[in-house]
């Protein structure tokens, strides 16, 4: 049986440690409600973007010969080199969330390496970074302290060497994967192709009915040319903010099960501390009945 | 007098959502007002200041550094990147306003001129203000 010193320092160590992840939870609580304001607040911006952008590029695709001239809406066939970024968290701590998203920039890069597509893997975060440097995954560049402050600025900074490079057919493609919030308890993996920009979504009878907008087209043409950087830029954005959600939500789920794994642990620790106790109790008992007993 | 609903959203959140009469835009090709039933359009906006007249008469300026309106019938939405309002109660929060929108103007590498006249009409809609 274990020795009486011994539990008891296990019972100390672990409600230390349970007073450690009730505080990561609380504090992640916090940090998730401001984290989640700001991602409610600017999905607004999100979709009056798409609206403006899908009501512009549909008739411009409806009504002109040809298409749409920017190298954003065209639909590659083949393409030869593609960029994938993904974001992951700074810290660990948080179940699966990092896990998660790097399985399926894995599974991604398996599915471009079997059709003989050459890859850019460029990561924000630090987990999944080290993740790929550890496998030794050739990466074109890193960020790694973005992903737990999202700053536009730098964010707008990182992405456009993407976007740069897309126009310059220099690539071919654009991917982002992220796991984002979807509620308290539920984080959702996205896998977003950002570009080229979906055209299929775009309606051409429902365009055709608010045709009474006056812009001539080529102004049409500025105007999305200029949109459709700031919606690549804005959604790598959106992904970053939608990803500190999601961290904080998953930490939070992650340390409150900690806590309770050691609430149970330390339950069955005073019960092995309590029978222990009792064993000593009783051995002791019999030592002084039987030295009495033996006296007679 | 006529209103109409006017938007303005950055990628942090919505700065003004409510009735306006009238809307002065800096759009690429120069200034332009909206007033209400203005026809539809769809332009690019760059740096310098929309000037708000509110229902009450009252203008109130929100400096942005590039933009994109979308004027319909009724409803003026404006997706801005970076905005930074002109308001607040008493003058240390002005001043504050102030700096913010001056900082937003800097922090974009365009002609100085531009800058110069957008920093004097920032000025004025601050004295308006105090």
């Amino acid at each position: 049986m274990a020795n009486l010193k011994d539990i008891q320092r296990q019972i100390k160590s672990v409600s230390n440690t349970q007073k450690t992840t009730r505080a990561m939870k609380l504090v992640s609580t916090a940090k998730l409600r401001r984290a989640e304001e700001l991602a409610k607040r600017s999905r607004l911006y999100a979709q009056k973007m798409n609206q403006v952008i899908a009501e512009i590029a549909g008739r411009i695709e409806c009504s002109k010969v040809g298409g749409l001239e920017n190298r954003c809406f065209h639909q590659i066939e083949n393409p030869k080199i593609v960029d994938i970024v993904f974001v992951t968290a700074d810290k660990g701590l948080c179940g699966g969330f990092n896990i998660q998203t790097i399985k399926a920039v894995n599974k991604l890069l398996k599915e471009y390496k079997a059709k003989d597509v050459k890859v850019r893997l460029r990561g924000i975060g630090k987990k999944g970074v080290e993740f790929y440097k550890y496998n030794e995954v050739e990466m074109y560049n890193a960020v790694i302290d973005l992903s737990s402050k999202p700053d536009k600025t730098r964010s707008d900074e990182f992405i456009q060497t993407s976007i740069e490079d897309y126009l310059d057919e220099k690539i071919d493609g654009l991917h982002i994967v992220y796991n984002g919030y979807k509620n308290m308890i539920t984080q959702e993996l996205h896998v977003d192709k950002v570009l080229p920009v979906d055209t299929d979504s775009f309606d051409c009878t429902k365009v055709q009915s608010q045709s009474m907008l006056e812009i001539e087209a080529e102004d049409e043409e500025k105007v999305l040319d200029s949109l459709v950087k700031k919606y690549v830029s804005y959604n790598m954005y959106y992904s970053l903010i939608d990803s500190v959600a999601a961290e904080h939500s998953a930490r939070m789920q992650a340390m409150d099960t900690a806590t309770n794994n050691a609430k149970e642990m330390v339950k069955s620790l005073n019960v092995q501390f309590n029978k222990a106790r009792q064993a000593a109790i009783t051995t002791e008992l019999i030592e002084i009945i039987s030295g009495v007993e033996s006296m007679k | 007098m006529d209103k109409f609903k006017l938007e303005i959203l950055t990628p942090d959140g919505v700065i003004y959502d409510d009735n306006a009469v009238g809307v002065v835009l800096p759009g690429e090709e120069g200034e332009f007002g909206v007033l209400a039933g203005h026809a539809s359009l769809t332009t690019l906006l760059e740096a310098g200041v929309v000037d708000v007249e509110k229902e009450d008469k009252s203008v109130e300026s929100i400096v942005i550094n590039w933009g994109v309106a979308q004027v319909d019938e009724g409803k003026v939405v404006i997706l801005v990147e970076g905005a930074a309002p002109i308001r607040g109660e008493n003058e240390s929060e002005i001043a504050k306003a102030l700096d913010n929108a001056k900082k937003l103007i800097n922090d974009i590498a365009d002609s100085g001129n531009a800058i110069a006249s957008v920093s004097a009409k920032i000025e004025s809609a601050a004295q308006r203000l105090i």
